[in-house]
């Protein structure tokens, strides 16, 4: 039997507590979109009906361009993701293989300072760019403009998981003669796959959540992504609260699923890469 | 060595790094410099391409405004209370978690799904939950007997509110930061200090505090210059009102530029907040080099 010592109640007080904390957002995104129109003015029950499930799945049939949205946000995220990934896939390796080369100082600071960049102040910027090349309106718009920001967060979790492999297991295969570039494909790239994996879950939904580029370069409301379709409920009292927040969960667990998977890999990314160059 | 063999030594780590360079100079580099130009001019959104060179204008207006100046108040304000208040939970949080108890998985999962879910989404929830009619905030309120408040409509309560949502939404960062430096914390030297019998505290101060606390700077590093640039939530939860009382420096940018047309005043805005994250992030690394020599001896 173990003790209920006063530190252990103490500790069991503060988890409960902070699961009602962080959890009762996501719960309440839940309960409303179980709910029925009416309630929301007798006052919603603390309590999911949960007998209505099978309901959440009617916003598909609402009226509201979800599917679509949601399509939209899929090609932006993919093309995120794609793009990221190959280019900090090679950047990473480069960065924790080389350490010494002329621009590596530059280099490294100009993926950190990303991170400082206010998106608001590029907007104007690469607006006049994205005219310029025939990209206003469009999708590649914005999984470029989404890359700028998603691939430095990919390069700096890649790069600290190479880190981690020791240069031994690469010289081995030096002494074979096998070239550079084979042996960053075939012997340490396999090894940082869970990595790889991590980085392009962080870029994907990066691009799957980006609002502000959305909103400012998409004009036509049928290449609108979820966020920026999602932002439209704000403020509009005609959809009913159950539609809104079904499309919300549909939105928000695919999202949170994939970052509970992998979330180790890219907090040690991001700490030990952002800084430590 | 001939020079052929130096040069092409020289070579991969650019076939590596290049491309990413090269993507960073067109994408980020180069509309920032463009940021930085139309700064000194008075370009306005109706025509990008015709503005004149002003000098150090805007610079000097803004500074001399009080809508500015209490707009960087605002932006140390909400930064400041998120920082400490996503350090403060996270931490806590982190080692709520850090021993093994039946539900831990569990609670580890629910932990961090609000750093997970969309800015949109979270968004809309929380507009909900403080709707000043039908909320459950007020409702619960009321039930305790105390009056109806006007969460995002109410000047007094606009950036407390903001700030709620903010660090609800990034302290797992920091809990899972900080779970993982204080797992990498060697059990020996917990033991001995208990053998020693010293109290939990003491241990927790001599011991693991100042092994987590360099993980600790690089998370609040992170935080700090991430809630200087934090637009969605801001945005969408108040648009920097009510009254001004939200209106962070990136609002602000986002304002000038699309709401009052002003290019040139929008970027110089920009500009200012940005300085503000070199300064913070110059600060911090001087901290850290002094922090760590002094761990080092």
């Amino acid at each position: 039997m173990k003790r209920w010592t006063g530190a252990g109640v103490g500790r069991w007080l503060a988890v409960v507590v902070l699961v009602v904390f962080a959890g009762f957002p996501i719960y309440w995104m839940l309960n409303t979109a179980l709910t029925t129109g009416d309630e929301r003015f007798v006052g919603q029950s603390l309590w999911p009906k949960l007998s209505r499930l099978g309901n959440l799945f009617e916003v598909f049939d609402s009226g509201v361009p979800l599917l679509r949205w949601l399509g939209n946000s899929a090609v932006i995220a993919v093309g995120t993701t794609f793009f990221s990934l190959a280019l900090a896939v090679l950047a990473g390796y480069g960065l924790s293989r080389y350490r010494h080369f002329a621009g590596r100082g530059l280099v490294a600071f100009a993926l950190f300072a990303t991170q400082m960049l206010p998106e608001a102040l590029l907007i104007v910027p690469l607006y006049a760019l994205f005219v310029s090349l025939g990209l206003m309106n469009g999708l590649l718009g914005l999984v470029l403009a989404n890359t700028a920001f998603a691939m430095p967060v990919a390069v700096w979790i890649i790069k600290s998981a190479v880190d981690g492999i020791p240069y031994e297991v690469e010289e081995a295969a030096r002494v074979d003669g096998a070239p550079r570039f084979a042996i960053f494909a075939q012997v340490t790239l396999p090894l940082v796959t869970p990595s790889i994996a991590a980085a392009a879950v962080i870029t994907f939904f990066d691009g799957w959540n980006e609002f502000l580029f959305a909103s400012t370069f998409i004009r036509s409301t049928e290449k609108w992504p979820a966020s920026k379709g999602l932002s439209s409920f704000i403020g509009e009292y005609i959809t009913p609260l159950s539609t809104v927040f079904s499309a919300s969960l549909v939105f928000t667990v695919p999202a949170i699923i994939f970052f509970l998977l992998v979330q180790r890999r890219i907090i040690s990314g991001l700490t030990a890469g952002s800084v430590k160059g | 060595m001939s020079t052929m063999v130096k040069v092409r030594r020289r070579i991969p780590p650019y076939l590596f790094v290049g491309a990413a360079a090269v993507y960073l100079a067109i994408f980020t580099a180069t509309p920032l410099l463009r940021g930085v130009w139309l700064s000194f001019t008075d370009t306005k959104l109706l025509n990008p391409d015709g503005g004149t060179f002003v000098g150090a204008d805007n610079y000097r207006n803004l500074l001399t405004e009080d809508r500015f100046l209490s707009s960087v108040v605002t932006t140390l304000l909400y930064t400041t209370l998120t920082v400490v208040g996503a350090l403060v939970l996270g931490t806590a949080a982190a080692f709520a978690i850090n021993e093994r108890f039946r539900g831990r998985a569990v609670a580890r999962a629910v932990l961090t799904m609000p750093w997970a879910a969309p800015s949109i989404a979270v968004v809309l929830v929380y507009t909900w939950i403080f709707n000043v009619e039908d909320g459950v905030a007020n409702r619960s309120l009321a039930a305790l007997g105390i009056g109806q408040q006007g969460w995002l409509l109410d000047p007094d309560r606009g950036l407390l509110a903001v700030t709620l949502v903010s660090v609800w939404k990034v302290f797992p960062f920091i809990m899972l930061v900080v779970l993982a430096a204080l797992q990498s914390v060697p059990s020996e030297l917990r033991e001995s200090g208990r053998i020693d019998g010293a109290a939990r505290l003491t241990i927790v101060r001599e011991i693991v505090l100042p092994h987590i606390a360099p993980t600790l700077r690089v998370a609040a590093l992170l935080m700090t210059i991430w809630s200087i640039r934090r637009f969605e939530i801001i945005f969408l939860l108040t648009g920097g009102g009510p009254v001004d009382s939200t209106n962070t420096l990136v609002i602000n940018v986002y304002r000038e530029a699309f709401q009052n047309s002003e290019l040139g005043r929008a970027a110089a805005i920009g500009m200012l907040g940005l300085c503000l994250s070199l300064v913070v992030t110059v600060v911090y690394f001087v901290v850290d080099g002094r922090s760590a020599r002094k761990e080092a001896s």
